[in-house]
């Protein structure tokens, strides 16, 4: 497989009569794009507004960013399987990125409607909350989107989506015939087999446990978001968004999964510093002691048949799922192949371990800090002088930093200053935040 | 003496680490004492044979983290 991914930088983006690209200057024609995402008749209302780095902006509420990427050369779309889209497998031929920006999917849906898992993230464009995200130096294109209220949550979640995906689209239209000014090859080329052979074993959170479906939206493998045991993905399809935002926390996006630092890094530096064998993706959230113990034992013999000798293992939740993450390192290393673990970490209280089933043979951890707004004592986000998106939002029990345990509180202005949502949660090491000493 | 503690967990062999001295088999973490997949009569049978299984660990000394399992022969 061999992908050339072409970058378009974008500094800036302005409406305009036509959606063009010009030397970083990206001009949406916001009628077109609007009348594309009114094709589909469960999409209520939808709006588009643009956020600036340094504006004093906050979009509320956040549910993905999406990196606008399309297939120039190839088999299949980018972003393929999710919301209906084609699974044909990519990963080869030529694709197109914008950087530098984002669209934003802003919507008063709900992830679902079985309860425990709301929608917490707002985006400032300025000041210390937003900075902790690597969003805020984005150009962001929110589309503000409302599906049809009488559909079920499920078919809500999924119209949204669609409706942003629409927008990535239309904006990647703009440079399918261009000459890109980045071009970067990504292939697993053959090397020095002498080099250390090093796979990702990339956890990812499945809705279906707390939604009671299997189809409920959130991150998405080639559009599904159900339990499936580990797979094997080729770094390229990563590039072509085969892995899909969002999760409910604010770094799983799109475009963090995308833009991931750790595993760019571990493709650039292949031949050179390691023999790089791509990706095992596993699900988490298997809701029994068995389940769990079996995709630990079958993602380590994956990466064993895979020809393994060390793993960098991240994942992007909480909770029970740490299980099935910390017993796959282990199943790994009881196979020999040394691993490495990216996480971040929950309060340290009288000597208690800061996660939940710290094992003997997960040895080698790198912290991303508190996954807690409150540990790290984020002082609430303050006013701001525009909002895109809704006017208020629900301080929510459990979900709003404060309250976790309390009662909910009441119905704050968006404009307002505001508590920062409970996690925070740095999954692929884009921030500076590392553990406390 | 302290409070004896039945814990009913899905993931039992977590719960087992965690200082709780009875550990009862717990179906799935998001029905911990049911199976929603049966009918009405059924689900609560089932729910009730793993809660007085619990109960029933309370008055058994252990010498350690123990495992009950609620669907071993014998248990009512």
């Amino acid at each position: 497989m061999r992908l050339e991914m072409g970058t378009f930088p974008v500094r800036d983006i302005v409406f305009g009569r036509t959606t063009r690209y010009d030397a970083g200057r990206l001009t949406v024609d916001r009628d077109a794009v609007l009348a594309a995402v009114r094709q589909d008749p469960r999409i209520a209302s939808a709006e588009l507004e643009i956020a600036k780095p340094g504006e004093s902006v906050r979009i509320w509420p956040v549910r993905d960013v999406i990196e606008p990427r399309v297939k120039v050369e190839g088999p299949g779309v980018c972003y393929p399987g999710i919301c209906g889209r084609e699974i044909a497998t990519v990963g080869e031929g030529r694709t197109h990125r914008l950087s530098g920006m984002g669209v934003v999917e802003v919507s008063s849906v709900n992830w679902h409607d079985a309860g425990g898992d709301f929608v917490e993230t707002f985006l400032d464009m300025s000041g210390h909350y937003g900075e902790m995200y690597p969003y805020q130096k984005l150009v962001n294109l929110c589309l503000v989107v409302e599906p049809d209220a009488t559909l079920n949550e499920e078919v809500k979640n999924y119209a949204a989506h669609k409706a942003a995906l629409t927008v990535s689209d239309q904006l990647g239209e703009a440079v399918r015939s261009l000459t890109p000014p980045e071009r970067e090859v990504f292939e697993l080329a053959p090397v020095d087999p002498s080099l250390p052979r090093v796979v990702y074993i990339w956890c990812v959170h499945s809705p279906q446990a707390m939604s009671g479906s299997p189809t409920a939206f959130c991150t998405a493998t080639y559009g599904l978001t159900q339990l499936t045991p580990p797979w094997y993905l080729h770094p390229n399809e990563i590039l072509d968004g085969a892995l899909t935002g969002p999760y409910r926390t604010a770094f799983a996006m799109s475009w963090t999964v995308a833009n991931n630092p750790l595993f760019l890094d571990l493709y650039r530096r292949h031949g050179r510093d390691w023999n790089f064998l791509g990706v095992i993706s596993l699900r988490t959230e298997w809701t029994t002691q068995t389940e769990k113990q079996l995709m630990a034992n079958q993602t380590a013999k994956l990466a064993k048949q895979l020809g393994a000798q060390g793993a960098v293992v991240t994942w992007d939740a909480g909770g029970n799922e740490f299980i099935e993450v910390v017993r796959s390192i282990q199943a790994c290393e009881r196979l020999g192949i040394k691993t490495v673990f990216l996480t971040s970490e929950d309060d340290a209280t009288d000597g208690a371990p800061t996660m939940l089933e710290p094992l003997p043979e997960a040895d080698a951890i790198v912290s991303t800090s508190f996954f807690k707004n409150v540990t790290l004592a984020v002082p609430e986000a303050p006013a701001v002088s525009r909002v895109i998106g809704l006017p208020t939002k629900i301080v929510r029990r459990g979900s709003t930093i404060g309250l976790h345990g309390g009662v909910d509180g009441g119905t704050l202005p968006t404009t307002g200053p505001l508590p920062p949502p409970w996690r925070y949660d740095d999954h692929y090491g884009f921030s500076s935040l590392s553990c406390a000493e | 003496m302290g409070i004896p503690v039945g814990m009913i967990s899905a993931i039992y062999n977590f719960a087992l680490t965690t200082g709780a001295n009875r550990v009862i088999r717990g179906a799935r973490i998001e029905h911990v004492c049911g199976d929603p997949t049966l009918s009405p009569e059924k689900d609560y049978a089932f729910g009730m044979r793993i809660v007085t299984t619990a109960l029933q660990t309370l008055t058994i000394a252990v010498p350690g983290p123990t495992l009950f399992d609620p669907m071993a022969p014998g248990k009512t």
